[in-house]
């Protein structure tokens, strides 16, 4: 989004985002949300907002794309495995593996109702991973863990290039006539996919060394390598005494482990001080959205005395009935519009 | 500024060296261009420079190289980046980050230069690389000339001494790489940057240079000097450079502007002399009838008719972007017409899978790598085969004929010239090497069309003139040939007609002398020496004159 400012007397653009806390706790809250009630009313309530933010912040993600195929096999599933529901709309034949029996519109109703609450958390997640780089993201870390910031970036934007070479690899095989059949033919793409893969990271590792990463001017090694060798090696450990004698003493090595590795990560990031370009500030609209979402998280889990948790509440079963209404529930989350009316002021 | 001394480097595993007593001195502020044949050790050498070679790579190393007073041999890459920035050939490999402004300041962050003092040097690389306007842009949804751009200022803002570019040119399109090429003299000019690159297609880059380092994988040592006493005496060199050696054009015009002063004085015919090599009107192998494309709905191609016909060789020509690479992968059935016809070899291909279009069509992808996994060349032929036919490698040893052709992976091999390299492991190869193994891979079934994409990225001109002459030799038996690149000294040397593509649109068909004389963009060297005479290459230039 843009914002209007003065700048040495002359107006000028600058880019403006939601601060990334604030984006993860509107995350938070919509998780919540979507959980905590099976209510279809609220339910709706807190899709359409999800779905007017998601709309206006990342209006080209098309987050709710995949919304008809979740509501539709999460409900075809429901049907088809819950038998409980006093109306029945079909009866499968008992001969029939697995989906034998009542097929009842209770099933139908709950399966459509869960299906809606995981296309809301998937239009979510996809809202806010398109607001927020995933840069930005790990930019919250400690400045000491910026070289785990930098591989989990690198890692991340892996994915999607190994998706990109596996297009590649199977068109190149196609065009050598190999056709794809069964799961046996897909071993044959295997190997190029490997191969290409260890060529791009020998590459990126090339460049990155180019471009000074990791910094190891004036930095102790021995430390670092030290605790990271002790840190393995008590994770190890502390997997196989769990997975053998399931013993507590696992539990604490694993613990103590991955502490060692977290202060070798640490010691490593902290030697060789690390800068950082984007600096978000926190803003008063920052603040506005955090109190909003904090809002909701706090209707829907606390037990505040002027709301009715039996609203939250919804089962079809045994037969069908009307859901009841909260409005100060239905108001409480309407504060997951925060993000999207913070864009459109700031457009206006 | 950049000595080495005596270097000798030897890669592990191997017994010949990639570089042998290479000795040289560059001046602070000088633009070097370092040309040799693929496996020469162009890249070897510019590694060296950013202690990338022997830190990644291992080996031996004899002799030594300074840059600036240290010795990236003791310093290490991480260090020298400081002083060395290194632009890599595929821009898409080395970037880390997803927005150009983060992607500039990656380096930056990493060596802990304070917040304030970053926004100045990100602004001052953003305005230097004319990148302003995309700063916020994500860098998959810029062109390869931005990326490459974005590559080469990511590398400036550490304010490197010494910037070092391994063919950064080379999969671009003439005015993207016209773009980084303007944008390098000017940070050389402006900042006195030393700069050292390596390139293949020297008509581009030979008039930007002051020194010229010729290596020789046959040679100890590499030849030092000025480009326009050097050039001439190379076994490498650009159009205009080899019709001034065979003119007697004295000193060697290294553009095409000293090079008319020259041309104006020869005599020669003033009509279109290049004979037109359009074959008879016969039934067309590819035939394509009112193509639509889209991605996203954004078009691609909007009504493309085109036919060609056995004996043809097609060039497509156009900007990055204007739909030729769309248009050949359509014609395989990879990208899916949105309306319109494609009738391969008399069979229309809707409906039809690529493994089936491709058993009459030979299709060679930009990357000819992600073709090829085989143990040996050889093999890489035969799983062609057993693709194809259902037979394994044993049974493929009974003499059988499928079709009219019999596939015959060592006659193949030789015709390609690579018999020698049967049982080697392709991707050891040199560019030009993989490229010819691949073609044989896609070919080995006796497909009489032929479609190329970019098939000369990364190849010297000895590698060039090698699949040159495969691809006349082809035509002359009456194979189709249909080619996009961007290398116009290569389609004047194959094409028999040439068909400019803009905005998804053909813009321009004909045969290749007039469209590519007329084309400002298009027009190769010898065109543009001789305007108005139709010669395209130099073999027609001097065959033009001895006829005028």
């Amino acid at each position: 989004m843009v914002l209007l400012a003065l700048f040495d007397g002359r107006i000028v653009m600058i880019k403006r985002t939601l601060h990334p806390i604030a984006w993860i706790a509107w995350l938070t809250a919509a998780c919540i949300t979507l959980s905590a009630t099976r209510n279809p009313l609220h339910l709706l309530i807190a899709v359409l907002c999800i779905a007017f933010t998601a709309l206006i912040c990342s209006p080209q993600a098309g987050m709710f794309r995949y919304a008809p195929v979740i509501i539709l096999g999460s409900a075809v599933i429901n049907l088809l495995t819950a038998r409980i529901g006093a109306t029945v709309l079909v009866r499968l034949p008992a001969s029939w593996p697995l989906v034998n029996g009542n097929l009842t519109l209770e099933s139908l109703v709950f399966g459509i109702v869960t299906g809606l609450a995981l296309s809301g958390v998937f239009a979510a997640f996809t809202a806010a991973h398109r607001a927020i780089p995933t840069r930005t993201l790990l930019d919250l870390l400690p400045v000491a863990f910026a070289p785990l910031a930098v591989t989990i970036t690198i890692a991340v934007a892996f994915v999607p290039a190994t998706l990109r070479h596996l297009r590649q690899v199977r068109e190149a095989q196609a065009i050598r006539g190999h056709r794809l059949r069964g799961l046996r033919d897909w071993v044959a793409l295997l190997m190029p996919l490997l191969i290409g893969g260890l060529d791009r990271a020998l590459q990126l590792a090339e460049a990155l060394a180019a471009r000074g990463f990791p910094e190891t001017i004036g930095m102790q090694k021995r430390m670092p390598t030290i605790l990271i060798a002790l840190g393995l090696g008590m994770l190890i450990g502390g997997l196989l005494i769990r997975q053998w004698a399931g013993h507590i003493l696992g539990w604490m090595l694993l613990l103590g482990g991955s502490v060692l590795v977290a202060i070798a990560i640490w010691q490593t990031g902290h030697a060789a001080p690390k800068t950082r370009y984007r600096q978000v500030p926190w803003m008063p609209h920052d603040s506005l959205v955090l109190i909003a979402a904090l809002a909701v998280v706090g209707v829907f889990t606390l037990p505040l005395p002027f709301i009715d948790p039996v609203a939250l509440l919804f089962s079809p079963y045994p037969s069908l009935a009307l859901p009841r209404f909260n409005p100060l529930i239905g108001m409480a989350t309407l504060g997951l519009l925060g993000p999207g009316v913070f864009v459109v002021i700031g457009k206006q | 500024m950049i000595t080495f001394n005596n270097l000798t480097y030897t890669y592990p595993n191997t017994s010949h060296p990639a570089l042998r007593d290479v000795t040289l001195s560059l001046p602070e502020g000088s633009v070097a261009l370092v040309i040799g044949s693929s496996g020469s050790g162009k890249s070897t050498l510019l590694r060296c420079i950013g202690g990338l070679v022997p830190h990644f790579s291992g080996g031996t190393i004899q002799g030594s190289v300074l840059v600036a007073g240290h010795d990236p041999v003791l310093d290490g890459p991480t260090r020298m980046s400081r002083l060395v920035g290194y632009v890599f050939q595929d821009p898409e490999t080395q970037a880390v980050m997803e927005r150009v402004e983060d992607e500039i300041a990656f380096g930056l962050e990493q060596a802990g230069i304070p917040h304030a003092e970053m926004r100045i040097r990100v602004e001052e690389v953003l305005d230097l690389l004319d990148l302003a306007v995309l700063r916020d842009r994500l860098l998959e949804s810029l062109s390869g000339g931005e990326r490459q751009r974005v590559a080469i200022a990511a590398a400036l803002a550490l304010r490197p001494r010494v910037l070092v570019l391994d063919e950064p040119t080379s999969q671009l399109d003439p005015q993207s790489a016209e773009d980084v090429l303007s944008a390098l003299i000017r940070l050389n000019q402006d900042l006195g940057l030393t700069i050292i690159l390596a390139e293949h297609r020297l008509e581009r880059v030979l008039p930007f240079v002051d020194t010229l380092i010729y290596l020789d994988d046959t040679q100890p040592g590499a030849l030092v000097g000025l480009p326009s006493t050097l050039a001439a005496e190379l076994p490498l060199h650009p159009p205009i450079v080899a019709i001034a050696k065979a003119l007697g054009w004295h000193p060697t015009p290294l553009t095409i502007k000293a090079g008319l002063v020259f041309s104006r004085t020869v005599a020669r015919s003033s009509s279109l002399t290049q004979p037109s090599a359009r074959t008879e009107q016969t039934t067309a192998v590819i035939d394509i009838r009112g193509l639509h494309i889209s991605y996203d709905k954004t078009p691609a191609l909007r009504g493309v008719d085109l036919a060609v016909q056995p004996g043809e060789v097609v060039v497509l020509l156009g900007r990055s972007g204007s739909g030729k690479s769309s248009l050949l992968r359509s014609l395989v059935g990879l990208t899916p017409a949105e309306r319109g016809q494609i009738i391969m070899n008399g069979q229309d291909i809707r409906g039809r899978e690529t493994a089936d279009i491709c058993r009459d069509v030979a299709f060679l992808p930009q990357d000819p790598n992600a073709l090829l996994f085989a143990e040996t060349v050889h093999e890489e032929l035969q799983i062609t085969i057993q693709n194809h036919t259902g037979r394994s490698k044993t049974q493929q040893n009974a003499p059988s004929k499928i079709g009219n052709h019999q596939p015959d992976p060592d006659r193949l091999l030789k015709r390609l010239g690579i018999a020698a390299l049967a049982q080697r492991y392709p991707r050891d190869l040199s560019v030009g090497e993989r490229q010819r193994v691949a073609l044989g891979a896609v070919l080995i079934m006796g497909a009489q069309v032929l479609l190329l994409d970019e098939p000369t990225r990364g190849l010297d001109y000895r590698a060039k003139q090698l699949l040159a002459d495969l691809l006349v030799g082809w035509r002359t038996e009456g194979s189709a040939i249909l080619l996009v690149t961007h290398d116009v000294e290569f389609a004047a040397l194959v094409a028999t007609r040439v068909v400019l593509l803009a905005r998804g649109e053909i813009i321009a068909d004909g045969d290749s002398s007039p469209t590519l004389s007329a084309s400002p963009l298009f027009a190769p060297q010898a065109a543009r020496l001789f305007p108005g005479t139709g010669w395209l290459t130099v073999e027609a230039v001097l065959r033009g004159i001895e006829q005028g």
